[in-house]
């Protein structure tokens, strides 16, 4: 995606057309910034961040799980 | 951890025809959320369901939240028997659609699925509306989360594509 494409989704996800499918997403408290970011990466880009992202929670579960015994 | 990498290429070696759906096919497009399984969607044909059994049979599979000692064998029949399966392998859980609510089987989701590159092979994911009609038919507190970021992405790739063609 190029630098312009990037500016005019992050501009209509600021203010969406009323009515949109983005705007509904924002009432319902979807940070849309994160998904904006995911576009700018290939599918292959957001999977590995998706498996990235996984590992830390389960990390993080683990550690909290440590931490209760 | 499941092992998204291995459980695909599993599938894929084995030459099984299937369809990414869910989570994973959600992150594929640029959904944020995150997923701790794989969903596939698979053709039932009988080829197919021998080639599904022994890629399954092959990862250690067996069937996820049932007793323990529940007597139980993934063959190519109990596929043919079965539809939808919640698996637990050696690489991850893994479930397993014969037909995926709101949307069909197969052929259904073979008609708008896109390819894509992942870790250097190509696999079928599945359309933003398939999803979007999946997730609407389910319609799950966590689905309905998911259900508002798939809608508003489907709308950013619809103004992405017309400012591509003006």
């Amino acid at each position: 995606m190029t630098v312009e494409e990037q500016s005019r989704l992050y501009a209509l996800v600021q203010n969406p057309p009323k009515d949109s499918k983005i705007e509904a997403a924002k009432r319902f408290g979807t940070d849309l910034t994160l998904t904006l970011r995911n576009l700018a990466l290939t599918p292959d880009q957001r999977v590995k961040e998706m498996e990235g992202a996984l590992r830390f929670v389960e990390d993080l579960q683990r550690a909290a799980r440590r931490t209760k015994q | 951890m499941i092992d998204f990498e291995a459980a695909l290429k599993a599938l894929a070696d084995a030459g099984v025809n299937f369809i990414i759906v869910g989570g994973y096919a959600a992150a594929a497009h640029g959904s944020a959320q995150i997923t701790k399984d794989l969903d596939i969607c698979y053709e039932r044909s009988t080829e197919n369901q021998t080639r599904l059994a022994a890629s399954l049979i092959a990862l250690h599979a067996r069937l996820r939240d049932v007793p323990e000692g529940l007597p139980f064998v993934l063959d190519r029949q109990a596929i043919a028997q079965g539809m939808n399966f919640t698996l637990t392998t050696d690489v991850g859980d893994i479930d397993v659609f014969g037909e995926l609510p709101g949307v069909g089987q197969f052929a259904d989701l073979a008609r708008d699925a896109v390819a894509m590159e992942l870790y250097g092979s190509t696999f079928r994911v599945a359309s933003l509306g398939a999803l979007i009609q999946s997730k609407r038919a389910v319609g799950r507190p966590k689905d309905l989360n998911a259900l508002s970021e798939l809608e508003a992405l489907q709308e950013l790739d619809t103004h992405r594509k017309s400012n591509k063609k003006s």
